[in-house]
């Protein structure tokens, strides 16, 4: 790992270069940083950083990254997911970012790549350090345990991951040994066919809920919205109501009340997000999370109410909102169990049109596609 | 030693922190370098964020400089064709008595907002996040975030991506690497 004063020097270079020059300099590989404490259970083996460029754009420098990093299982338990942060300056926006690799089954002593192609902002004056920091968020491993600062809540994202994968493995073994190969590729080809008619739908959103306050401020075509509910039969909470503020294509104040109908305190409540358009057609617009921490005793209700406004497109053109449609997705109680959908909830044919399959049905539908049944037969057997 | 919070430095960084809150946070300045690369940043980010605003194809700064100039030329396109009205200053409103009443109501109110502390400003920090946009590239190979979604990008390497956005400000992009074979999800935050 390179020096400090060796890594200003290096920074100052590239600033120095791209400046004389006024064009893309390459990205030395001595100003990447990867920080992996003492105790991780990854250690780095390599790190190729050659694609990787800084352009100077007024005082900023942008640096566009195309890293692969060599990452080797140090640990006693097999890992099935990683999260590392990447940071060219922490306090200000354009500065972060990170990559998550769900669905892994690497072995101890097994190593395993992690490709990171992003584009982050960086003060030129921002000399000191390296100009990008990558840092080690979170390990889950096999049996749901954790390690890593989890800044980034990448622990509860990367769980619900792994109970999808284990939710969606299990229904594809069952289906194959209750009904053979020929049942399971028709299972495969019918998740790729679901996932080529999803309808692309961009979300803009911006924090912040513009004029709400204000009554002079709301526009004569706003209306108040109710939000319909999806029954999940198995969910620990339940929707009670909901309303959106829809002008056009723009939705902004979302607010859902949730009632906790388990028998033990929740922290954080999803709820998925269905949009339709005038014409009938149906999007996936997205989750709205419970914002602060929070924490809700059994059979007490809380607000989902994220300050933000979202609009939505296709293909550039406005999509104009007439129905919003929410279920719940994801639950974390308060001792840290999650909670997601179980596969029958999924089939819902309202669901079926618009919610993307988790990484795990996509990774194991990409592999069908690329190999052929009997490379999925064989990774299913693995677990 | 217990640090300023970032709320703080970026106040600080402005120059919006009040008179104790200010000292307090100078002293701990003087001995954290941690700290005074944070305010470092945060002045530099103040800086850069007019040049930021010219990295979209649309030159927002050079605009903004021709609708002033325009708003100029408006008005002194109104003095020219305003007809027979005297200055003020010939007007029997403007006596040097009534003149020094105003100065004399402006110096009050100056001498009162001094005394006062200055007002403890309760809005988020600096890098405020309204505005912050988060979607997908409008070649849809990526996600980008930041004012007019300029900031950061993340680039897919696969034609078969999966978006999701949620509305906290944070947005997902999910595909299969083609090297790697491994699920791979970026993520921007809005925060």
């Amino acid at each position: 790992m390179p020096s400090k004063g060796l890594n200003k020097l290096l920074a100052a270079g590239v600033l120095a270069g791209a400046t004389l020059f006024a064009q893309e300099a390459p990205l030395p590989t001595g100003s990447v940083s990867i920080n992996l404490p003492k105790d991780s259970p990854v250690a780095l083996l390599a790190i190729s950083s050659d694609q990787s460029r800084a352009t100077m754009r007024g005082a900023a420098m942008v640096l566009d990254l195309h890293m692969s990093l060599s990452l080797r299982n140090g640990g006693a338990g097999r890992i099935h997911g990683v999260t590392l942060r990447v940071v060219s300056q922490e306090v200000a926006m354009g500065g972060k970012g990170s990559v998550t690799i769900p669905s892994l089954n690497v072995a101890p002593g097994e190593a395993f790549p992690v490709r990171i192609d992003m584009q982050l902002v960086r003060p030129t004056q921002l000399s000191a350090g390296p100009l990008v920091r990558v840092d080690l968020d979170g390990v889950l491993f096999h049996d749901l345990s954790f390690y890593g600062e989890d800044k980034l809540n990448s622990r509860r994202y990367m769980t619900a991951c792994e109970l999808e994968a284990q939710r969606d493995r299990e229904h594809f073994k069952r289906v194959l040994a209750q009904y053979g190969k020929e049942a399971l590729k028709q299972q495969i080809m019918g998740s790729l066919q679901r996932q080529a008619e999803l309808q692309p739908l961009t979300v803009r959103v911006r924090r912040g809920i513009p004029g709400v306050t204000n009554a002079g401020v709301a526009n004569s075509s706003e209306q108040m919205a109710k939000f319909a509910f999806l029954t999940i039969p198995d969910s620990p909470i339940q929707p009670v109501e909901g309303s959106v503020v829809i002008s056009g294509n723009e939705a902004r104040a979302p607010m859902i009340e949730v009632r906790n109908t388990s028998s033990r305190p929740v922290k954080y409540v999803e709820l998925g997000w269905m949009v339709s358009d005038q014409a009938g057609r149906d999007y996936s617009a997205g989750s709205l999370p419970s914002t602060n921490p929070i924490y809700l005793p059994a059979g007490q209700t809380a607000r989902v109410q994220p300050d933000s406004t979202m609009d939505f497109s296709n293909g550039g053109k406005p999509v104009n909102v007439r129905k919003m449609t929410g279920f719940v997705s994801q639950v974390q109680f308060a001792d840290g169990d999650v909670w997601v959908p179980n596969r029958k909830s999924l089939e819902n044919p309202a669901l079926q049109k618009v919610l993307a399959p988790s990484a795990e049905e996509q990774r194991l539908s990409d592999l069908y596609r690329r190999k052929g049944i009997d490379a999925l037969v064989e990774e299913l057997k693995k677990y | 030693m217990k640090h300023p919070s970032q709320a703080a430095l970026a106040l600080q960084a402005g120059g919006d922190l009040g008179f104790i809150s200010r000292w307090r946070v100078e002293r701990h300045l003087a001995q954290c370098d941690q700290c005074r690369e944070a305010l470092e940043a945060y002045q530099v980010t103040r800086q850069i964020l007019p040049d930021l605003a010219e990295i979209p194809e649309i030159p927002w700064n050079r605009l903004a400089a021709e609708m002033k100039a325009n708003i100029r030329l408006g008005l002194e396109a109104g003095e020219c064709v305003r007809l027979g009205d005297p200055p003020l200053r010939e007007t029997r409103w403007f006596t040097g008595t009534r003149a020094a009443v105003a100065f004399a109501s402006i110096a009050v109110l100056l001498v009162t907002g001094a005394v006062l502390e200055r007002p403890t400003p309760v809005t988020a920090p600096v890098v405020a996040d309204d505005g912050m946009v988060v979607q997908a590239t409008e070649n849809g190979n990526g996600i980008q975030a930041g004012r007019r979604g300029q900031a950061l990008r993340l680039m897919n390497p696969s034609q078969r991506v999966l978006y999701s956005t949620d509305a906290q400000g944070s947005m997902r992009a999910r595909y299969v690497d083609p090297e790697t074979g491994y699920v791979t999800i970026n993520n921007v935050y809005a925060e």
